[in-house]
């Protein structure tokens, strides 16, 4: 800090008493600085949209040029297709068992280590580590190994291989992403320590026990977190890919009980060559998305409780 | 602090750029390395023959000091969905390794050059002219074949032996198969084989025992769902009877030998091509053999050589010549033909295959007198199958996951694939 350039009269005079510059020139000023996401978004995002949304309507296979085919892509996905439906159906089942089983644990992890006295610092990261490595591929095998057969959870239990039962391989991927409850407990975690202790003293006090007070004061007044991370995890977890990719050796096997959506999407695209029926499949995944966010939004008014709400 | 800030806002900016620097010389296969002629070779096979591979390439860069080559190497179903991504991207290695069942799709479009424009350092005139044609779409050469294969019975010689069940014999009929894999259950008390039922090879090997074939040669569908019901509940009845290998074994097929029943102890042979059955080699040291495949009722055989790899050049590569000659090379030069031996099958230039046959060893001379077993008594080899059959390899084998975990009836599973195949091969 003693090396900063001492600045001149003339700047420092610029910067005590700010002279507002024209309206334009601040606003170049923050394009230049936006530049970056600006151009990020609509070169690798906004961009490939709206080609993938033209290829939707066309039966372009990667190597020959595209040819307009109108809705057909669209008509065989929902007439046509039954492995369509039955990744509709296995995505489906997998959000429902991934989100909840995500979100509580990681509820109760942030609940235990907001109580506890020392080496929270070390727990928070500890917990949060399997987050970090959650992209990765590796742990993704390793996981694949963990539930084969002759694996560690075979080995332990006995259970034989998950991942090549059909009954039991979707729940192998659905553990990996429950495992990977980091985020949602930072975040927890956060809105724990935003609870005013005033709540729990005044809650004592009226006689109030731990489940009670959890019930009445933590949960109400962690709703919006609940409710921020719960909208989070759905979106993600109905994008779900390289869990099943990796733990089902990328054939989203056995018997395509670990067939999700982006997996059959990819299976389309990639190795069938069929990237106008996969960009019609990626439509129709935002589509759903977008509903799903928007039912959730809609459904928070009754359950979601904001403590600005109180003052009116 | 201002001066702080803009330091440490330089410090990350020149780091962003870095990273976009670094990113873009990993993607380029371009010319880096010290002035050097650099480029990608890739295959898909097994670590015998990666090594083998690695030590031809040595030699070549050896040879040819201006040229390095970048390799890199994967098991079958992995290196098919990554060159599809690469080839659509435009990133193609130079030099690539082609299945039969790639080169129609992928020389249409456009992604291999025409290897006659190289001619001058690509030398084709050893290799047999029939064979060479199967390299070619509407008449101009995009790939060549590197060697020819064909399908075997493979078995653990010393397992097999002590069950006491006869040996596998030439002309052997499937059903004569089938009840060797109901003796070797009760003998071993394990399965015979591999479930055939997920490997479209086997069907269509028993497909043309019955005079049939996959594909009409107008590019359609050869068979009716019937004929893949009765194929799919003979393997089905061979399941349920323990005879062949069970679901959850048969699903962890990946097309490495190490993921087969028999790589993994679990069954005493396995169906497979010749040459890449080396790799049970390093997996069961008392020794393995190889044996026909078995044939129609009426002796007919299914099998048959098959140009078994290609060697392809990417249309995009900015050393066509360099690519060219590491071609030629692998084809062509005496010392490459002795490291590689028979990993991809007996060498196609003729002269050199003479050459090399009394120096072949070990496996290679296994693969090589399988052959010879077998020579003039195939039939010839079906055209190059249509595009849509690369993605119709994987739906089989789905299709057949429902079957032999239970959850479909095989008519019901068979109609299903014929339905999907039809409009596959319609697309």
């Amino acid at each position: 800090m003693t090396t900063t350039a001492i600045p001149t009269g003339e700047k420092r005079a610029t910067a005590t008493t700010p002279k507002r510059r024209p309206r334009r020139q601040r606003e170049g000023a923050a394009w230049v600085f936006l530049s970056p996401w600006v151009l990020g978004a609509s070169v690798l995002t906004l961009l490939p949209m709206a080609v993938s949304l033209y290829l939707s309507f066309t039966d372009y296979n990667l190597f020959d040029p595209p040819h307009w085919v109108g809705l057909r892509n669209y008509t065989q996905m929902f007439t046509e297709d039954p492995r369509y439906w039955r990744s509709v159906w296995t995505t489906l089942t997998y959000v429902v068992i991934a989100v909840p089983l995500q979100l509580a644990l990681a509820l109760v992890v942030a609940l235990a280590l907001k109580s506890m006295k020392r080496g929270k610092g070390f727990y928070r990261s500890a917990f949060y580590a399997p987050s970090l490595l959650g992209a990765s591929m590796s742990i993704a095998l390793v996981w694949r190994a963990v539930f084969n057969d002759g694996g560690t959870v075979d080995n332990l239990f006995g259970t034989g291989g998950w991942v090549n039962k059909p009954g039991w391989a979707l729940l192998a991927v659905a553990l990996l992403t429950v495992w990977q409850f980091g985020a949602p407990m930072v975040i927890f975690l956060a809105g724990l320590q935003q609870i005013p202790a005033e709540l729990y003293e005044a809650a004592a006090v009226d006689g109030a026990g731990r489940w009670r007070q959890f019930v009445s004061v933590t949960v109400p007044m962690l709703s919006p977190v609940l409710f921020f991370n719960l909208v989070l995890q759905t979106i993600q977890a109905f994008q779900v890919f390289t869990p099943a990719f990796a733990v089902s050796a990328g054939k989203g096997g056995p018997a395509d009980s670990t067939l999700v959506y982006t997996m059959y999407l990819y299976d389309r695209g990639f190795v069938a060559s069929h990237m106008g029926y996969a960009s019609a499949m990626a439509w129709v995944l935002l589509l759903v998305i977008g509903v799903v966010t928007a039912v959730l939004f809609r459904t928070s008014r009754s359950w979601v409780f904001y403590a600005s709400e109180g003052e009116r | 602090m201002p001066g702080h800030r803009t330091k440490g806002f330089c410090a990350s900016a020149v780091a962003l750029a870095l990273c976009v620097l670094a990113a873009g010389c990993g993607g380029s296969g371009e010319s880096v390395g010290g002035g050097k002629v650099v480029l990608r070779y890739t295959w898909w096979g097994n670590p015998d023959r990666a090594e083998r591979t690695e030590q031809a390439v040595a030699l070549f860069e050896k040879q040819h000091p201006n040229i390095s080559v970048r390799t890199s190497f994967s098991g079958y179903d992995a290196y098919k969905q990554k060159l599809a991504v690469q080839a659509t991207g435009g990133d193609a290695p130079d030099v690539m390794q082609l299945d039969y069942r790639q080169i129609d799709q992928y020389a249409s479009g456009g992604v291999l050059l025409d290897l006659a424009k190289q001619k001058t350092v690509l030398r084709t005139s050893e290799i047999d002219s029939g064979l060479l044609a199967t390299g070619r779409v509407d008449g101009t050469q995009y790939a060549i074949p590197q060697g020819r294969g064909t399908e075997t019975v493979v078995y653990d010689v010393k397992t097999w032996k002590d069950s006491g069940v006869p040996l596998p014999k030439q002309g052997w009929t499937w059903d004569d198969w089938a009840d060797t894999m109901r003796a070797l259950k009760k003998k071993t008390g394990q399965p015979g084989a591999t479930d055939p039922g997920q490997n479209e090879d086997a069907f269509e090997v028993w497909l043309r025992g019955q005079g049939k074939a996959l594909y009409t040669k107008s590019g359609e569908l050869g068979f009716t769902a019937d004929d893949l019901t009765k194929w799919w509940t003979f393997t089905d009845q061979l399941r349920r009877e323990k005879a062949v290998s069970p679901a959850e074994q048969t699903t962890q097929l990946d097309g490495s030998v190490e993921n087969t029943p028999l790589g993994r102890g679990k069954a005493t042979a396995d169906n497979n091509w010749d040459a890449p059955s080396s790799g049970y080699l390093a997996i069961i040291p008392t020794g393995i053999a190889l044996s026909p495949m078995p044939s129609g009722s009426d002796g007919t055989p299914g099998q048959y050589f098959k140009p078994s790899m290609f060697l392809g050049v990417s249309a995009h590569t900015g050393h066509a010549k360099e690519a060219a000659q590491l071609v030629d090379f692998l084809l062509n030069d005496e010392a490459a033909a002795k490291i590689l031996g028979a990993t991809r099958g007996i060498p196609v230039n003729e002269s050199l295959r003479e050459q090399t046959a009394p120096l072949l060893k070990d496996f290679d001379k296994t693969v090589a007198d399988y052959q010879a077993s077998l020579e003039g008594k195939l039939k010839d080899p079906p055209q190059a199958p249509p595009s849509g059959d690369n993605a119709l390899q994987t739906t089989f084998q789905r299709d057949y996951d429902q079957v032999s975990y239970g959850r479909m009836s095989p008519r019901a599973a068979a109609e299903n694939y014929v339905t999907e195949a039809k409009a596959e091969l319609r697309s």
